[in-house]
């Protein structure tokens, strides 16, 4: 409930700025995507004189070109941010470590040490700036000093390797990781964990319904999407989704639907929470959708980040698709990010 | 009788030149480090291969200085590029080359440690080469906040880190052994960064770790080079290396220091190398001399020994419940050949060379062995954090055999060897569906004889070294460039590998004498594979997939295993102290105290 309390007074305060200026919300943010590597081909095609120049974080911007925000030559895996007082961070989980900027892009710092190895997933506290958990492949860490020390957090975890971390969007001493052998929770802060029981090994995705913490959305490597609708009590197999890898899952902001992809799957949709699916696209072009998001401010704005062909878009809810930039790229998240 | 006279004189004189030509060779063979240092700059600085060890020759040894700092200079530009070879070359160049650079180049230098992202990469050899880089250049650039470096870390921290990672990579080295152990490429990936942070490191603590962990690398080398062949088996290698050890980026550094092979490394016999190697020109500008102990480990074979290690695998992060499970190696060292192993399953991802034997030769493709050339995307998964259905693929692009089913490096979960001195049983129990399920074997075109005999045993022959090849179920020949390929497809399956030499065995007619009538007992059930085998010694070998692997019956145990266990390397694992042993002399390296102890 903090955390609704706090977006609402950021909304507050936001709203006569936006009066002024004539804009609305829907105008008042940036999209930016992590990407972990592009096709060698593609990329020099577009004129790149490496591939590794098409990876890392990426805006875009107002002609809806992308631009690559930080270094180059960085392995991103993805992406995170917090907005809260005056403060505005920007966060890469990298192939170096776990990458912040607090003046928008325009300056980097790798926070984490060799200990960390490559983060995967990063997750910033939602109003406590100083608090950040990452996935690893060997376990999650914490930092409750702003990135000036890291403890492992893994009591109570059988294996150690940890996909993505996610905070719960009421209380934030919840946190969720989709690990090797399960998805874990923690209800006090990463102290301690407890395996929910999933039923599947490998999760490599944990979503939560935007207004309703009691529905969570798991992506697995060979079982397709669960489903669970009391908080993690039980889960079930999503009815319709092929029983393969499910990379990406993204709810629209209302929470009346959800959308999900994997490997070879095409782009599928649940409007009951994830009990049943229904294809909606597919396209020759890419093998996997990594990268699932929805326009916060348009629910018929959908963005999907592909293995290897950039990024597709819809802005009719899924009926129509166009390609949407960074030809080549394997994407790994996307994030509208309001306010930066 | 002036006839007679004339004649003997020419002899004495063919004689004589003969005697000069023989000695010349061996004073060749003979030059010391100094000397081969000083020809490898020559050389390089020549050469117009564009790279930062090249650059450095050229300016150490004043060719073309102009030329060569515009050239240094474009390095620096602004490129995306960063990584760890550059991280550690750049800073390598910089302090070997710093009194002939003009100020306004070291500043781009410099910049270039801000501007650039050293990406610390996803190997062990990445990490000591980017770390190394990190810990060099902070030291260089001190004092400094994080806006002056690539990452936004000050100097401090940058040192802090580095030191951090590097003291641990040494105590888990000397430990519980390498990840990227025993590669014939990837060798130079430690030693250069080392000899760079002996050479340049400020804190004599570190300075004298380095000096340490050099003896360590050298030592484990010196024990497995044949004649600048890298004997046994490898985490790493590639497939041209592979088939061709004396090309293999290894031998500039067993000729620099070990003085062999006898022929200069850049004008290769054997073949064209992948790599110039060039990268010997900083361990030809360090003042680290090889300590004569480990330079006799390294030449002499006079008398032939076993050695028994542990490794370990690279860092594991899926698919196993430990980071590091133990890898355990076994070689066989002789005057003219080695046979070695590891002991099978899937211990490095992509680029495992489980186990050859290979003789020294004045030909090329001087090795022989098996392999399962397995791939799959969970292997990889197990060792990279990319999602494993794209794995096979994306590794495909940079290693661009790893899905082939000819490729001549792989890591098998269905292989598994059992070696003991000159015999090698290796197994393969190969699960249906599996991919690419067959077995192949690399015979030489180079060998002088591969006869097939009646009763199965194919006998090998090079020079004054046989080997006979038992296959244990059905076989074809396929015939290629350089090599015949001994293919087989039963999922059940195996070879026996006994090697001997003239010298053990007489001639090549007795040996083939001795295995046309040589017996072997194998018994395949649906449960086991177990192989029974009774080698000219005597020498009776048990061994059953993911069983019990019996000598003589008694039981070889693992555990048992040392970090090193030798006439000329001991180390008890997580001792942290190292005893190296040559006649009466002894090195002692001890990491816990921090000191090299010299015993006569």
């Amino acid at each position: 409930m903090k955390f609704r309390y706090a977006y609402l007074v950021t909304i507050l305060i936001l709203l006569p700025s936006m009066l002024l200026t004539g804009k609305g919300e829907e105008d008042n943010y940036s999209v930016y995507c992590a990407v972990l590597f592009s096709a060698p081909d593609e990329a020099s095609m577009l004129g790149y004189a490496h591939p590794a120049r098409s990876v890392g974080l990426f805006r875009r911007e107002i002609d809806g070109s992308w631009h690559n925000v930080h270094h180059p030559n960085l392995f991103s895996y993805g992406l995170g941010y917090s907005h809260h007082n005056d403060t505005f961070r920007l966060y890469i989980a990298g192939g170096n470590g776990l990458h912040r900027s607090s003046d928008d892009g325009k300056s980097w710092k790798v926070l984490t040490g060799w200990t960390t190895e490559d983060i995967l997933s990063v997750a910033p506290h939602p109003y406590d700036s100083t608090i950040v958990y990452v996935s690893t492949p060997f376990g999650v860490f914490k930092t409750s000093d702003d990135g000036q020390t890291w403890r492992e957090k893994m009591e109570g975890m059988e294996r150690w390797f940890v996909q993505k971390v996610v905070i719960d969007i009421d209380s934030a001493e919840t946190v969720y990781a989709a690990a090797e052998d399960d998805l874990y929770k923690t209800n006090n802060g990463g102290i301690t964990w407890e395996a929910l029981g999933v039923g599947v090994p490998q999760i490599l995705e944990i979503v939560q319904h935007p207004q309703n913490n009691d529905i969570l959305l798991a992506g697995t490597e060979d079982h397709g999407v669960y489903f669970s609708h009391d908080g993690g009590e039980t889960f079930m197999p999503g009815n319709g989704f092929p029983e393969t890898a499910a990379y990406a899952i993204g709810f629209s902001g209302d929470g009346t639907r959800v959308y999900a992809g994997g490997y070879e799957t095409g782009l599928w949709k649940s409007t009951d929470n994830g009990e049943t699916w229904k294809l909606i696209w597919d396209d020759d072009s890419f093998d996997a959708i990594y990268a699932i998001t929805v326009n916060p401010y348009d629910q018929k704005h959908i963005i999907v980040g592909t293995n290897g062909a950039g990024l597709y878009e819809s802005t009719d809810g899924g009926v129509t698709w166009q390609h949407a930039g960074l030809y080549g790229a394997h994407v790994q998240q996307i994030k509208f990010v309001p306010g930066s | 009788m002036n006839c007679k006279a004339t004649i003997n004189w020419q002899t004495i004189a063919i004689l004589t030149g003969i005697g000069f030509f023989i000695l010349s060779l061996c004073l060749q063979a003979q030059q010391d480090f100094r000397e081969r240092a000083a020809l490898t700059l020559q050389a390089a600085s020549e050469d117009d291969e564009r790279n930062l060890y090249v650059l450095t020759a050229k300016l150490v040894q004043g060719v073309d200085r102009e030329a060569t700092l515009e050239e240094l200079l474009s390095f620096t530009d602004d490129h995306v590029m960063g990584g760890m070879f550059y991280a550690y070359q750049m800073i390598g160049t910089y302090l070997h080359t710093k009194d002939f650079l003009p100020d306004e180049l070291r500043s781009e230098i410099h910049r270039a440690y801000r501007d650039r992202t050293m990406y610390r990469g996803d190997t062990e050899n990445h990490w000591v080469m980017y770390y190394t880089g990190l810990y060099l250049a902070a030291q260089t650039w001190p004092g400094l906040d994080g806006s002056e470096w690539f990452n936004g870390k000050s100097s401090t921290e940058n040192l802090i880190e580095a030191e951090g990672w590097l003291r641990e990579w040494m105590h888990i080295t000397i430990t519980i052994g390498q990840g990227e152990f025993d590669s014939p490429t990837y060798l130079m990936t430690f030693l250069s960064p080392m000899l760079l942070l002996y050479e340049f490191a400020a804190d004599p603590a570190m300075e004298k770790s380095a000096r340490m962990i050099l003896d360590y690398l050298f030592a484990d080398y010196a024990v497995k080079n044949l004649r600048g062949n890298y004997g046994g088996g490898h985490s790493r290698d590639y497939p041209q290396d592979i088939i061709n050890p004396l090309t293999a980026p290894s031998v500039p550094w067993a000729w620099l220091y070990f003085g062999e092979p006898d022929f200069i490394p850049w004008d290769n016999p054997m073949g064209e190398p992948r790599h110039s190697g060039w990268n010997i020109v900083f361990a030809a500008l360090s003042s680290y001399r090889l300590p004569e102990i480990i330079y006799n480990i390294g030449t002499d074979r006079s008398t032939p020994y076993v050695l028994t290690e542990t490794k370990r695998t690279r860092n594991i992060i899926r698919f196993a419940g430990q980071r590091n499970l133990p890898v355990y190696k076994y070689t066989y060292m002789t005057e003219d050949y080695v046979l070695g192993s590891l002991h099978g399953g899937i211990l490095q991802p992509i680029q495992q060379h489980t186990w050859d034997v290979t003789y020294v030769s004045n030909k090329p493709n001087n090795t022989l062995f098996t392999l399962h050339p397995y791939y799959s995307g969970k292997e990889l998964a197990m060792f990279f954090p990319e999602q494993k259905k794209f794995l096979a693929d994306e590794v495909d692009r940079y290693h661009k055999v790893y899905t082939d089913p000819d490729k001549w490096n792989a890591s098998s979960p269905y292989e598994q060897t059992m070696q003991y001195k000159n015999t090698i049983i290796v197994l393969y129990n190969i699960e249906p569906g599996a991919n690419h399920p067959h077995i192949d074997g690399f015979f030489p075109k180079t060998l002088d004889d591969r006869i097939e005999l009646d009763n199965r045993w194919i006998a090998a022959r090079h020079g004054d070294v046989y080997i006979a090849f038992y296959p244990l179920k059905e076989y074809e020949w396929i015939e290629e460039e350089v090599n015949y390929r001994w293919r087989s497809y039963d999922l059940q399956n195996g070879v026996i590998v006994e090697v001997g030499r003239k010298l053990d065995y007489g001639s090549f007619d007795d040996f083939i004498k001795h295995f046309s009538a040589a017996s072997v007992e194998v018994h395949i059930t649906e449960e086991t594979l177990r192989v029974i085998y009774k080698n000219r010694n005597d020498d009776i070998l048990d061994f059953t997939y993911g069983g019990d692997r019996l000598v003589n019956d008694e039981l070889v145990d693992f555990s048992d295993y040392g970090l090193f266990d030798s006439p000329y390397l001991q180390s008890e694992r997580g001792s942290g102290i190292i005893t190296i042993r040559y006649g009466n002399k002894k090195r002692i390296l001890d990491f816990n105290k921090s000191t090299i102890t010299e015993i006569e």
